[in-house]
């Protein structure tokens, strides 16, 4: 598989278009913009060539270094794992970085900022980390490139370093996804020990399993019983599934740091200190996206826990509505996208948790579009705006900047879910999932599906009216500042990729429409077909990878079952009007609302409940104070113990030999006469000894 | 013949003279003195040993021990100028500047 030999190059390209517009970005042209297109271009050219490949019945799964050789213990080493997962990651994070890169020519070069050589290493990097942390097969080394995203992020957000708002937005992104990074590295320590191997496939040569993958283990160990490989079981004193349990919802503490899932979301927001291309980035397909894929990629581990699966489940659902309801009041532009992102991840744990693998991989995808659309729009408007971010300064942009609008449209039907655009077939495919497991499952499993669905469905509506509220205020109406009624044109390359963006927004929905697909009985269901793999045949260690074997394992295991009381065709078409309809309504609303060449702002009528929103339930409130009222005075406490009794035992051992010490040197006399005697003494005592011991007297 | 004993004998009372004068007397020179009869008394059971064993080894060992005094003597000869020098005398109980 030719391909596969140049895999590898998919990462390192954009690694090298970071070493050099560090280095040499100062004396290229555009400050090192064009190393990086050339880069994330190749990229996608050779993701383009894997997932031919892939289609074809290709995978890859091989060690390419070892950097720690074990003996009798865990050996440590890198790897590519190349499957229909990693191949269709592959695509989205070089499309985007590419489109980003050409986006970027017009938000940072010719707005004339400095710094551009910086901004594209920075660039350059965040694809790198992200594809290696795509292509990883263990999950140590994912463990290293998802560190490197969070830098580069770090990096990123904070370019505009001389202003005060960019650092300290970098910093607390740095730190709150440190905060769930800690319980990252806990879990992947936890599995390298019980497990020995971090792998997410079993690596195979000619048929032969030479290397055993964690989840498969994992499964052998709940369905057969077979605990022979599996350490740490007694030493936890706990059965196989619930310390897999545990182990799962460690790593978990990773995904919802980078997610931006309730409660570690609140970096997300802040992060759009950072340049607006940098955010689409972000939002679209590296940083937020990584904590999903990490889910995904292990999928097999997870499917066999029902606990962890009914926490993911009700934490995307939470999030999903929580981040909704806060959109609704926003008057920054970026703002709405944040809580939208924030909310559509939610969307993809729910699914992930409620047994929608498919559904979560879909969502994944069409929100990667749509997402970076919207946020490549958005930053054409604040170009056009001067950088002048509130909604309420602009309106009429529709007849000025036409291409921005219908771009930005496409994107934001998909958004809102509305038929036929991309996020209506993903997201009702998430719900639809959500909906039969919490009527078909049993007990706790059932409950928590129900409700995460209700939450997931309420939040459908309040999609669709924070998103044509954005659309309304911004577009729509009369101009309501200067700005606004003469904005700053945009060239081609803000153009050209919301072109791009805008017409796969609209269509990229079509690789899976499930509703259609039921209906006409025509096998248009392409990625269901993708994901599972062929039939027979093929990858024989890939199987543990393809969905079907992640559904007979949540079937099997953890009793995820499927309930369908209209029939398979009602069910699912019930399911798609419900959320379509729900959709109509939120978008109906904000246009009732918002329509008219002077809308007000119909929020302040919701009082109390505005500035709670607005100040986004005061979550930040709470998580300066845990740091400042509880953690500040625990630290100090312990440092007193420190301080005072650690110490003080240790000093008191010193002092000991310090006094004895002090006796002792005054045998120093300085006397030679003295050193004399005494080396006499020591011999004669020596001999005394010696005497005694051989029994001379 | 006389025997080996005698020679041990005179050999140990060199050896304490030696150092009754080196744990005793204050002067740097004495000093010396008594560390030469010290290293004489060994000369003088290295040569007993030698003759009550019949073999020679001892006796070079002797003519060695000899040389090596003379060593001695030139180097502890010059640490004696370079006492004087600093301390205006040859009284080892006035160098202590080499204490705690």
């Amino acid at each position: 598989m030719a391909a596969f030999t140049y895999a590898p190059a998919i990462v390192l390209l954009p690694f090298v278009s970071f070493l050099v517009a560090l280095f040499a970005g100062d004396r290229m042209p555009k400050g090192g913009a064009l190393a990086g297109i050339t880069a994330t271009g190749g990229s996608l050219l050779l993701s383009i060539w894997v997932a031919l490949t892939v289609a074809g019945g290709g995978y890859h799964n091989e060690f390419i270094y070892t950097w720690v050789a074990g003996v009798e213990s865990v050996t440590l080493r890198f790897g590519l794992l190349l499957d229909p997962l990693s191949a269709l990651m592959l695509l989205i994070v070089t499309l985007i970085s590419f489109l980003v890169h050409i986006f970027s020519l017009g938000y940072m070069n010719d707005e004339g900022e400095t710094g551009l050589p910086r901004y594209y290493a920075g660039l350059g990097l965040f694809t790198a980390s992200m594809l290696g942390f795509v292509v990883a097969n263990n999950l140590l080394m994912a463990f290293m490139f998802f560190e490197l995203v969070g830098l580069c992020s770090y990096l990123l957000i904070g370019f505009w370093f001389r202003e005060d708002g960019p650092p300290s937005a970098a910093k607390k992104a740095f730190l709150v996804t440190r905060f769930g990074d800690y319980f990252f590295l806990v879990g992947v320590v936890g599995i390298f020990a019980t497990f020995g191997t971090g792998l997410f496939a079993p690596v195979t040569q000619n048929g032969e399993v030479v290397a055993q993958s964690f989840p498969v283990l994992a499964e052998h160990a709940v369905v057969d019983g077979e605990t022979g490989p599996i350490a740490m079981l007694d030493t936890v004193g706990l059965g196989a599934q619930a310390w897999f349990t545990v182990l799962g919802l460690l790593v978990l503490g990773g995904v919802i740091g980078k997610s931006a899932q309730f409660p570690l979301h609140t970096w997300l927001p802040d992060a759009m200190e950072g340049p607006t291309p940098v955010s689409a980035l972000i939002h679209a397909a590296t940083m937020v996206a990584a904590g999903v894929y990490l889910v995904a990629r292990m999928y097999g581990f997870y499917a066999i826990s029902p606990t962890a699966l009914a926490v993911i489940a009700l934490v995307g659902g939470f999030t999903a509505l929580f981040a909704a309801t806060m959109g609704l009041v926003k008057q920054e532009i970026k703002q709405v996208l944040a809580y939208s992102t924030i909310s559509q991840y939610g969307y993809m744990m729910l699914a992930l948790g409620s047994g929608g693998y498919i559904a979560a991989v879909f969502h994944l995808t069409t929100h990667a579009v749509f997402k970076a659309l919207l946020f490549l729009g958005a930053g054409s408007v604040i170009i056009a705006m001067h950088h002048n971010e509130n909604m309420w300064d602009m309106g009429g942009l529709k007849d000025k900047m036409p291409v921005t609008y219908y771009t930005f449209l496409s994107g934001s039907l998909a958004l809102a879910g509305i038929l036929p655009f991309a996020g209506f077939w993903s997201k009702d495919e998430v719900l639809y999932e959500a909906l039969i497991h919490g009527l078909g499952s049993e007990g706790g499993l059932a409950t928590a599906y129900v409700l995460a669905y209700a939450m997931g469905l309420l939040a459908v509506f309040f999609t669709g009216f924070y998103t044509f509220r954005m659309v309304f205020l911004t577009f729509h109406g009369d101009a309501r500042s200067d700005t606004a009624r003469d904005p700053h044109g945009v060239r081609w390359n803000v153009k050209g990729p919301l072109a791009v963006l805008g017409v796969l927004a609209a269509t990229v929905g079509f690789i899976n429409m499930k509703p259609v697909a039921e209906l006409t009985g025509a096998h248009i269901d392409f990625l269901h077909a993708w994901l599972a793999g062929p039939d027979e045949g093929g990858w024989p260690a890939a199987l543990v990878t393809s969905s079907h074997h992640y559904e007979e394992l949540l079937h099997n295991v953890a009793g995820v079952a499927a309930g369908e009381p209209l029939g398979a065709t009602g069910t699912l078409l019930a399911s798609a009007a419900v959320s379509l309809g729900l959709a109509l309504a939120g978008a109906g609303a904000a246009t009732m609302l918002y329509r008219g060449p002077d809308p007000v702002e119909h929020t302040d009528k919701l009082g109390g409940l505005k500035t709670l929103l607005m100040h986004n339930y005061y979550q930040d409130e709470y998580q300066v104070w845990l740091a400042t009222g509880l953690t500040h005075p625990l630290a100090r406490a312990m440092d007193k113990f420190d301080q005072g009794v650690v110490d003080g035992v240790v000093n008191g051992i010193s002092s000991v030999s310090l006094f004895g010490g002090s006796r002792i040197r005054r045998i120093q006399s300085g006397v030679v006469n003295n050193y004399a005697a005494l080396l006499t003494l020591g011999l004669v005592l020596l001999l005394a000894a010696f005497g005694l011991a051989g029994g001379w007297f | 013949m006389i025997p080996a004993e005698l020679y041990l004998l005179l050999s140990a009372a060199l050896f304490c003279i030696g150092l009754f004068g080196i744990l005793t007397r204050r002067n740097a020179l004495v000093f010396l003195m008594s560390v030469e009869l010290m290293l004489n008394a060994a000369n003088i059971n290295f040569v007993a040993f030698s003759l009550q064993h019949g073999n020679l080894t001892g006796q070079v060992f002797a003519l060695f021990g000899m040389a090596l005094a003379a060593a001695e003597v030139a180097i502890g000869i010059g640490i004696i100028l370079v006492l004087y020098r600093n301390f205006s005398d040859v009284d080892v109980t006035k160098a202590t500047t080499m204490r705690w």
